[in-house]
């Protein structure tokens, strides 16, 4: 009992963190475990093997918060679900998800542009409104959404499946650690636990748990969304779902989600209105400025202001872009104009901040 | 009873001197050959006797040995027949004994006595310097591009035994023909729409500029990169024969005027080997397609499904201009100048990101363009998105621009280049405008130095097509587009 002399001292969250680290331990014994008895004294009644200071240890340099169903700092809204999970770990903010409405953005990891700008615009325009956004850290959809949220407003919300110690996937690792600063990113996983697939189903659930409104911007025909779907509808939580064209596969889970009874969300204020029917009020009132909010949907005339500055070559170029991304052919037969002088006209665009382009494909932003 | 003969034959693309000794003595009668010859060489024995026999020429019945010195060298090929059969002839003394002191020999024989072609008789011809070679009448014209008057050519064996027997004169050289049509190069013309493509194929012409077309099934991409070769300025003399000696080394049937005048394409598939494409082969090192393509196109369709390896080998030719090929039997370096177009779909699935047909997992498509390393993508000036055309402009009625018309441009570009060089002015500087730009994308970090190096000389080209001084702003926000499908292959 070698370990029980270190483990002297050892704060509560240590034994939460180091039951959660036993492989035979699964979520429902767990659970089970916790129901009754604090982690310490649930630890030493079970006897299992495991060095609660080194797991401890590791949690702590990686700044991993712990907390446990009953314990200081688990999250409010989980409190009375069933299914909560029994340990929770999270880097940032634990309190983070409980000061703002929430709302998950979630959707396929290979979307369309569309999605992926859909995506992004929310994000960032619910940020801006107050709300939490929640979503899952991974790529396509989940990814753009953080990166609207992060850029200002409520705290940005992540749950991902794998420990919090090596983010997944390695290519959001910057946007990880964005969110983990100005907001919370949670899982049900000890630190140096590698992400399977099992875990998965089990990230959307907890992240259906943690959301007032779901929204899935783009699907797949059974994809993953679906999961955090039926999460959220045994729980009665809302669920929206961003109409796509009827011939893009990555809206066939969507607007099948439509089709089943889901409402539709054509912009922000779709969403803010779910959540008031739900009443979740956004802080400041800001009902009545979600309607004025930045335009959503937005097609090639959401702006029909815009461009007023350009005149000449450069205005005929602005109008020939829009939200949609075109071939430098196309804009070359819509403007008739030649290539060099194309190309220096959506420099200039770019320069701007009103034109960008993706590998070549050229689109207003 | 000795008879010695000079004659050459072809080890990879070089030639090397061989020298025939044949012994004619008492014994049994047979005839063995000696010297490292592989099985064609082996062979010569049955053909050297038919075309002695079907010339008129007795046969001895005798005891024959041939030598093929230096008797460490492997010797290949049909080319050796000639110089055996009359080696064969001097040693019997059906020729004078002097007669082939001064003369090398090469050629295939017929079983009728009939001489036949040879392949890589522009090596060989260097080989046998500075005898006088006999060839074959029609590799004549091959041989003399090389040697000169110093060639002569002959069509059977008959022919040549009364020439050496001082009976008769050598046979006058066909002339060459007029220069020979341009090669069947498909027109720009067919192509509509794609004026973007068409604007890439020209300044990759007009600054010989590596070009990569990334663009989804159906976008024209080896539609283009096959008129390529059209735009291209025909060769400079000696472009021309360096092109030929690579073509003859590998066998390949040359065009009817001998030189050939038009850069080549070449379009190995993708399931090409290493060898096959850099040149190589156990003991007879021969050219590979980037060694075909010198001073012409080497078209990679699907370069994304070549073999890693393949495509890495192509790295140090691409900076050199010549692949040196190492075997155990030695090193040989072929020219590798070639322009190098390559295509490929954004992803495996070809539909690319944007119009959510793709159905390619993140994994599926980083897997894809894994492939290509940042060396090798570093090679290309020109990564160009292609998007498929506009079913209007498709059914439109009218043709596109004319090869013709593009190869003009770009002929005036490459002579404002080369005036430019000629004058050894130094390059005149950027215009402000276009030298801000620049400095603005390398300090957003989207450019880097490398990168600003090739943006500014691809601009460079640009600015040469349109025939202007200075490189301005518009021509570098060109080179920038030009480049712009780095992007999708480098996720």
């Amino acid at each position: 009992m070698t370990a029980a002399q270190g483990n002297r001292g050892l704060p509560e969250e240590a034994y939460a963190a180091a039951l959660a680290s036993v492989p035979q331990v699964g979520p429902a014994t767990l659970r089970l475990l916790l129901a009754s008895d604090a982690p310490s004294a649930a630890w030493s009644r079970s006897s299992f093997p495991g060095d609660v200071a080194r797991i401890w240890q590791r949690h702590e340099e990686k700044g991993i918060e712990v907390c446990w169903h009953g314990g200081p700092g688990y999250p409010a809204r989980l409190e009375n679900d069933p299914d909560a999970p029994a340990v929770l770990f999270c880097q940032g903010d634990p309190c983070a998800v409980s000061t703002h409405p929430t709302v998950a953005l979630v959707g396929t990891r290979s979307p369309t542009r569309y999605g992926i700008g859909v995506a992004a615009q929310f994000g960032a325009d619910l940020a801006a409104l107050g709300v939490s956004v929640v979503s899952g850290l991974a790529l396509g959809i989940d990814g753009a959404a953080h990166e609207g949220a992060t850029a200002s407003g409520a705290p940005p919300i992540a749950v991902v499946a794998g420990g919090l110690d090596d983010p997944y996937p390695r290519r959001n690792a910057r946007l990880w650690a964005r969110v983990a600063e100005q907001g919370a990113v949670y899982s049900e996983s000890p630190a140096g636990v590698r992400t399977e697939k099992w875990r998965f189903p089990v990230r959307n659930r907890l992240l259906a748990m943690l959301s007032d409104v779901v929204v899935v911007v783009e699907s797949r025909h059974r994809g993953g969304a679906l999961y955090t779907v039926e999460a959220a509808a045994a729980r009665g939580i809302p669920v929206g779902a961003v109409p796509g064209s009827i011939r893009s596969p990555t809206s066939e889970g969507t607007n099948g989600l439509l089709a089943d009874g889901c409402f539709p969300v054509c912009g922000v204020d779709d969403i803010v209105t779910a959540l008031a029917l739900r009443g979740v009020l956004l802080p400041g009132g800001a009902v009545g400025a979600a309607g004025a909010g930045p335009g959503s949907g937005a097609g090639p005339d959401a702006e029909p202001g815009g461009g007023a500055e350009y005149t000449g070559p450069d205005r005929a170029l602005f109008e020939a872009l829009s939200s949609d991304p075109v071939s430098l052919d196309h804009l070359a037969r819509v403007t008739g104009m030649e290539l060099p002088a194309l190309c220096g006209g959506l420099e200039r665009l770019a320069r701007d901040g009103v034109a960008r382009d993706i590998g070549g494909w050229w689109e207003r932003t | 009873m000795l008879a010695c003969v000079s004659s050459a034959t072809l080890t990879g693309a070089l030639g090397q001197s061989v020298s025939v000794e044949v012994h004619v003595s008492n014994g049994l009668p047979g005839f063995t050959i000696v010297g490292l010859p592989d099985a064609a060489v082996r062979e010569s024995r049955d053909r050297v006797r038919a075309a002695l026999l079907s010339s008129g020429l007795p046969w001895p019945l005798r005891r024959v040995t041939v030598n093929l010195a230096p008797s460490g060298v492997r010797k290949g090929g049909a080319g050796l027949d000639l110089a055996v059969a009359v080696g064969v002839l001097v040693a019997t003394g059906q020729l004078p004994p002097d007669c082939a002191n001064a003369l090398a020999f090469c050629g295939e024989l017929g079983l009728n006595g009939a001489l036949r072609h040879v392949p890589g008789m522009i090596a060989l011809a260097d080989a046998t310097a500075p005898l006088e070679l006999v060839v074959p009448l029609c590799d004549a014209r091959e041989a003399s591009l090389v040697r000169g008057d110093a060639v002569h050519g002959v069509s059977s064996l008959a022919e040549l035994a009364q020439i050496l027997r001082a009976r008769a004169d050598w046979p006058a050289i066909p002339p060459a023909q007029p220069a020979p049509p341009p090669p069947d190069i498909p027109d720009l013309a067919d192509v509509r729409g794609q004026p973007f493509g068409r604007h890439a194929l020209e300044v990759a012409a007009a600054g010989r500029h590596h070009l990569l077309m990334v663009g989804p099934p159906g976008s024209g991409k080896t539609m283009l990169a096959e008129r390529l070769p059209g735009l291209l300025p025909p060769l400079t003399p000696a472009e021309s024969l360096t092109v030929t000696r690579v073509h003859s080394a590998a066998g390949r049937p040359l065009p009817d005027g001998v030189l050939v005048s038009h850069p080549p394409f070449r379009a190995p598939h993708h399931s090409a080997s290493l060898v096959a494409l850099v040149g190589g082969g156990s003991w007879s090192l021969r050219p590979g397609e980037i060694s075909l393509a010198t001073h012409g196109v080497l078209f990679l369709d699907e370069m994304g499904e070549f073999p890693v390896a393949a495509l890495e080998a192509l790295r140090q030719p691409l900076e050199e201009g010549v692949i040196r090929v190492s075997r155990a039997g030695g090193t040989v370096a072929f020219p590798a100048q070639f322009l190098l177009a390559a295509a490929m779909n954004p992803c495996p699935c070809g539909e690319g990101v944007f119009d959510g047909a793709c159905r390619c997992t993140d994994a599926d498509r980083a897997r894809y363009t894994r492939r290509l390393s940042a060396p090798l993508l570093d090679r290309f000036d020109l990564v160009v998105p292609l998007a498929r055309p506009d079913p209007d402009e498709l059914l439109a009625d009218q043709p596109g621009e004319a090869t013709a018309v593009s190869a003009a441009r770009v002929a005036a570009a490459r002579a404002r280049a080369a005036a430019r060089g000629a004058a050894g002015a130094a390059e005149p500087p950027l215009h402000p405008k276009a030298a801000g730009l620049l400095a603005a994308k390398l300090r957003q970090r989207a450019l880097t130095a490398r990168g600003l190096h090739k943006v500014a000389r691809v601009a460079r080209t640009v600015a040469d097509l349109v025939g202007a001084e200075q490189v301005d702003e518009e021509h570098i926000s060109d080179a920038l587009c030009l480049r712009t499908a780095r992007q999708v292959v480098t996720r």
